[in-house]
């Protein structure tokens, strides 16, 4: 089955100014071993396509005027807040841009890695290595068990003592390695990752790609991978979709979308990188158009 | 024109007891660097590896613990705290996040003139000749006249940091420090800026020190480069020599690790295919 297909999604957010058409008409079909790139500029609509498959766009503002999502053939937006707590953090994984506001401060990170652990496992034991029914005190041994495991497997040193530290005591690459721990611990099919490299140096950012590549090869998991870097998207992913104001301008695999846009902002997206190769006055910008506000 | 000379910069570790102190934090060891006039010096390196403690350094923003730094042959750690505000308007600073360093009060004409009122001794000017002195530098870098009297939140990031580089420009200063002026950016915005640097660089005849952890970035602007790493001086030389002919392995590392738009030069496709 198909892991997740979205469907002609229009999404409008309301603001003071009034309502505005964010999303016209989204279409992407994301299979197992997949790793979707979503590039764009700030404002396309990237991460709220992100946040539409989890389905985590405040209903207060945002409305859907047309489209579906569907994730493993259920449609996202129909189904019902209950069904939803279900999906996230089990079926479908986040991680987003900023590893430092994404952790609580003021709990020790085992905590909140044990916390995601207990919420998956007492949706679905299994989960953690146990029999269905399993007693609550055999979770939360699991779910401390399974927390370290994936925090070593992630490449923290020291895993067992580490966990007992606070994140202030963990650099930006280790926290956004916690942060990928805790969304692959309910064993997601799905791994929505936004920015997850953006705030990192990019030799730190070259072991996070590394790490989410492996997890894909070996869990054989559906990434959908939101950044505005088309260099991170030529590393990793294995499609891309190329964003701009709300529309899908075109898509398909890297290679043939990278080496031959058929599409002008494609061409001048690319034309924006600085590479080792680049000459001085080469670089062409785009000029940061926004979309508008009707 | 700038010379860094065996600089150490160490922090005080944690108070321990009454009197004494655990070890203190190495933030630059040993580093000498030269900065020559009118050309463009990048400075690389990780989050943590001192790049911004030496850029406040050369600001007099931090003291020295050894070495000195010598601009145009001045110890800017010798000079009296008039001596080193006058110096400062030949210095400037454009800083890494164009959402924190502007005033959300004040309006954009404001925020370029304060360089002008603060070294009102220097550049004397009515308040007739700031404005017309702002107007300038806002078509200078591209943005114009209807933007004066807006607040900073009304624009983009990448118009901010024209704002912000405006503003630095604006005591027409020689030397200028750019503190990882796009990394906040989008990268089509961020060449738009790359270019305007470019270009100012040519019109103004400034001198950049440039920081930036994008190899790509430095690889665009500069004419020299520094590598640093954990505080200490790891490579510098001509711009061409590190980048083809890297000697440390740090440095071909970092070269390695910088994300190609080319799907061939993966390396976790080459393992796919191979």
């Amino acid at each position: 089955m198909t892991l997740l297909e979205i469907k002609n999604l229009n999404l409008s957010m309301r603001s003071f100014e009034g309502e505005t058409q964010i999303l016209h008409g989204i279409d992407l079909t994301v299979e197992r071993g997949q790793i979707w790139g979503m590039v764009g500029e700030t404002g396309s609509g990237k991460s709220l396509t992100g946040l539409s498959v989890s389905r985590l766009i405040p209903p207060a503002t945002g409305r859907y005027l047309a489209g579906s999502i569907a994730f493993e053939g259920r449609d996202v937006l129909k189904a019902s807040e209950k069904d939803m707590r279900t999906l996230r953090g089990r079926k479908i994984g986040m991680i987003f841009q900023d590893p430092t506001t994404n952790l609580n401060p003021v709990f020790r990170i085992g905590t909140q890695l044990v916390d995601v652990a207990l919420h998956a496992g007492h949706a679905d034991p299994t989960v953690l290595g146990l029999e269905p029914g399993a007693s609550s005190r055999d979770l939360k041994k699991a779910a401390k068990r399974v927390s370290v495991e994936m925090l070593d497997k992630v490449g923290i040193p020291k895993a067992a003592d580490r966990i007992h530290d606070y994140p202030h005591q963990f650099s930006g690459g280790m926290k956004q390695r916690v942060l990928i721990a805790m969304a692959m611990i309910g064993k997601p099919d799905l791994l929505i990752a936004d920015e997850p490299t953006t705030a990192l140096d990019v030799s730190v950012q070259a072991q996070i790609l590394k790490l989410i590549h492996e997890l894909v090869a070996e869990r054989n998991i559906g990434v959908l991978m939101i950044t505005h870097n088309l260099g991170v998207v030529a590393q990793i992913c294995s499609h891309v979709a190329v964003m701009y104001r709300g529309r899908i301008l075109e898509s398909g695999p890297v290679t043939d979308v990278l080496k031959r846009p058929s599409h002008v902002y494609t061409q001048a997206l690319l034309n924006s990188i600085p590479t080792a190769h680049t000459r001085r006055g080469e670089l062409r910008g785009l000029g940061g158009v926004m979309p508008e506000v009707q | 024109m700038l010379e860094i000379n065996n600089v150490s910069k160490i922090f005080p570790g944690q108070r321990k007891g009454l009197f004494g102190h655990t070890e203190g934090f190495k933030a630059l060891d040993d580093v000498s660097l030269r900065v020559r006039k009118g050309k463009s010096f990048g400075l690389v390196g990780e989050s943590g590896s001192g790049k911004t403690t030496l850029t406040r350094c050369i600001l007099r923003l931090e003291t020295l613990t050894s070495g000195n730094i010598l601009y145009e042959g001045a110890d800017i750690g010798k000079l009296t705290s008039t001596e080193m505000r006058r110096l400062r308007a030949r210095l400037q600073i454009v800083f890494q996040d164009p959402y924190a360093s502007l005033d959300p009060r004040m309006t954009i004409h404001d925020i370029i003139a304060e360089p002008l009122v603060i070294h009102r001794d220097i550049v004397p000017m009515t308040a007739r000749q700031r404005t017309e002195r702002v107007l300038e530098l806002l078509l200078q870098v591209g943005l114009r006249e209807e933007h004066l009297f807006r607040y900073p939140h009304e624009f983009s990031g990448g118009q901010r940091q024209r704002i912000g580089i405006a503003r630095a420009l604006a005591a027409k200063p020689e030397f200028l420090i750019l503190d990882e002026p796009t990394s906040a950016l989008d990268v089509s915005v961020q060449a738009d800026v790359l270019n305007l640097l470019h270009r100012l660089q040519e019109e103004l005849g400034l001198t950049y020190f440039f920081i930036s952890h994008d190899l790509g970035v430095i690889r665009y602007i500069c004419d020299e480069v520094a590598v640093i790493y954990r505080g200490k001086l790891v490579e510098s030389g001509p711009v061409e020599d590190i980048f083809e002919r890297p000697a440390n392995e740090y440095t071909r590392m970092l070269l390695d690790a910088m994300p190609d738009p080319d799907p061939d030069r993966s390396p976790f496709r080459q393992k796919v295919s191979a």
